[in-house]
């Protein structure tokens, strides 16, 4: 302990005289303890919206497409948004699992398990849509390149949609992989406190055996920085593959090369946003303050509002282009977005994304948790129509005026929005229940080094010893 | 034993997944979105005429683009005036032996014979007889054409599967048999 430098400025990340038992004790409570009224209530919402969700898109693809709000001219509103939006959510579990380990940032550590969860998740809902929104859906596997009987008929490579099945496909399965690792050691603990034979035989199934020896550390390790090396090439491939969709297009307000790094960096901002948003409430009713502390909340604002700069940046940024460009189009879809018919949605987005995060330069509110809570809201929000401005916008007036028209959504286009919003909660409570929400064994390898307690002790040490260090 | 079983499987899973196909049927489809016709096709049944059938009779005397009537009656006596006065159409630009020779292998010698001598297959197996050689008749070439089109006696009507051009062609190829 005397040995180890840790400078004294920073803050700690465990709170609490927490000893390894407590971090045990505390992460595996929700777990093995019923779930209260509470959450039944949430979870009962949450499934009825999903039924919901799930009734609409039966409905859609019983019925057909024409039962959303699209037209001739808007072929992609609330569909593809909504993909976006998904997906772009999940990729903050992604960055905080994968590059802030990069970057050996060791208060993820508190958050990257359920990060994760939201990324599998949301990816989960994001990957819903581009089936949905087919008109054709039981024919979606052809977008797969297998040898078939129509002359071995393959698909055409050149298309960004095709690039996004591999894009999310790998995404996902990355990601569960990654997930589920580091989950070993802590499924592995739940099975050996497991009182009950049949949670004993699940944690044993899921556990996947792990025994914990050092050849098995040393691996884990291994194997967990190398997945942090090919998800962050991932995380930041995924959503440019998704913003090639629209910035490999010709449409006016589409056709930008700023997209892909734009796109990456809306989808961390309302990533962590939407942890902020889950963590929030989580470490509240999971009774994990001592874990998810003020200080993590505030870093995750301060991510947010560096990547919400950066959006900004790239708001300007495009408004500048379209200004030098010299093209009446894109000169006209950056007015139109700005004074035309959706010019609500327009203001909407560029208030909740350009001005919300900037207040996060004052350290009162960053550093309050109901702010916090808040804004995070007001991030997803503006984000969501970011998207939509994007997609709508662009649409609904470019090259001729005589295919100029508007967009109104249906009961059904938002059925299924609110369904993915349902199912994501159902599979997100269903998680806070069953699985580990803190990745204790990453916890306590931080504990001595970052625990308040531990920091405590050292300072006071060291004020001993002073004369010697 | 387990390799066993895994192979007992999987042939029990094929079988199972080829066994529903039955020869005599047409198979099973996946979602035959654009299978059947929208379009009444030709030949096909449709309650939607009279007798069921998609092939309706066109109204009579209605003649259609590119169509001349024939000038003579399916009467004896058309026969006779199409043998003296029908004269072929084609120009010599026109006639073709060639594609003469073909028709008349197809639609003409199985009867009358690749040599126009009334010894086609037919006649040599003798599912019946009576098919005259060419060289023992008088033949004209609007009588030609005029039998072809409706037939005579025994001989069926081919205006069905031939055009009145390939008609003219075949009457031309006939009377090159005659000649050799």
């Amino acid at each position: 302990m005397s040995s180890h430098y840790e400078a004294p400025i920073r803050k700690p990340l465990v709170i609490g005289e927490k000893s390894y038992h407590d971090i045990t004790v505390d992460v595996a409570r929700p777990v093995e303890g019923r779930a209260n009224k509470l959450w039944w209530t949430v979870f009962t919402i949450a499934l009825v919206a999903f039924l919901w969700g799930v009734a609409s898109m039966a409905y859609t693809i019983g019925t057909g497409i024409g039962t959303w709000g699209l037209n001739k001219t808007i072929g992609w509103a609330w569909d593809i948004t909504n993909f976006v939006w998904w997906v772009g959510i999940g990729h903050a579990g992604t960055l905080i699992s994968a590059v802030l380990l990069l970057f050996r940032q060791k208060w993820r550590m508190a958050i990257n398990r359920s990060a994760e969860a939201m990324t599998i998740f949301s990816v989960v809902q994001a990957g819903l849509f581009p089936i949905i929104h087919m008109g054709r859906p039981w024919l979606a596997y052809w977008v797969l390149p297998i040898p078939n009987q129509f002359g071995s008929l393959w698909v055409n490579f050149n298309s960004p949609l095709l690039w996004d099945v591999f894009a999310i496909s790998t995404y996902l399965s990355v990601s569960l992989v990654f997930w589920w690792t580091g989950l070993l050691p802590d499924f592995a603990m739940l099975r050996d406190r497991a009182i009950t034979p049949f949670t004993k035989r699940v944690y044993s199934i899921l556990s996947f055996g792990w025994s914990g020896r050092v050849k098995d550390w040393q691996r884990f390790e291994e194997v967990s920085l190398v997945l942090a090396g090919l998800a962050t090439p991932l995380v930041l491939s995924v959503h440019t593959i998704v913003s090639f969709d629209f910035a490999t297009s010709v449409i006016p307000g589409w056709h930008t090369t700023i997209f892909p790094p734009y796109f990456v960096a809306g989808a961390v901002f309302s990533g962590f946003a939407m942890v902020n948003t889950l963590l929030i409430i989580m470490r509240k009713v999971s009774n994990l303050e001592d874990y998810i502390t003020i200080q993590h909340i505030e870093l995750m604002n301060m991510i947010c509002m560096i990547t919400g700069s950066i959006v900004g940046v790239a708001y300007i940024t495009e408004l500048w282009v379209a200004w030098y460009s010299g093209v009446e189009y894109e000169q006209y879809a950056f007015l139109n977005r700005a004074s035309g018919p959706y010019w609500w949605s327009y203001w909407l987005m560029m208030t909740c994304n350009v001005i919300s995060p900037q207040v996060m330069w004052i350290k009162k509110i960053r550093t309050n948790i109901m702010a916090s809570f808040i804004i995070s809201l007001v991030i997803n929000v503006g984000m969501w129509f970011e998207r939509f401005v994007i997609i709508v916008t662009s649409l609904h007036r470019d090259y001729l005026p005589s295919s100029w028209t508007m967009f109104q959504p249906t009961f059904v286009d938002a059925g299924i929005y609110v369904g993915t919003i349902g199912f994501f909660f159902v599979l997100f409570l269903l998680y806070s229940r069953s699985f580990p929400v803190i990745a204790q064994a990453e916890v306590k390898t931080i504990l001595k080094s970052s625990g308040e307690f531990y920091k405590k002790a050292r300072d006071n040490k060291e004020n001993h010893q002073s004369l010697n260090h | 034993m387990r390799t066993i079983y895994k192979i007992a499987a999987l042939v029990g899973v094929s079988v199972l997944t080829t066994s529903c196909f039955n020869k005599e049927r047409p198979n099973y489809q996946f979602m035959p979105n654009m299978y059947e016709s929208v379009a009444y096709e030709t030949y096909s049944e449709s309650p939607a005429f009279k007798n069921g059938k998609e092939g309706q009779l066109p109204a009579e005397g209605s003649i259609p683009r590119g169509f001349t009537p024939e000038a003579y009656p399916n009467t004896t006596e058309g026969l006779e005036q199409a043998r003296a006065n029908l004269k072929s159409p084609l120009a010599e630009n026109e006639k073709d032996l060639e594609k003469g020779k073909e028709l008349y292998a197809i639609y003409c010698s199985v009867c009358h014979g690749a040599k126009g001598d009334g010894k086609g297959n037919l006649v040599k197996r003798e599912k019946f007889l009576g098919v005259p050689d060419y060289k023992d008749r008088e033949l004209t070439e609007g009588g030609i054409y005029h039998v072809i089109t409706y037939g005579l006696n025994a001989m069926g009507s081919h205006a069905n599967q031939l055009t009145q051009h390939e008609r003219w062609l075949v009457t031309d190829y006939v009377l090159k048999l005659k000649s050799e």
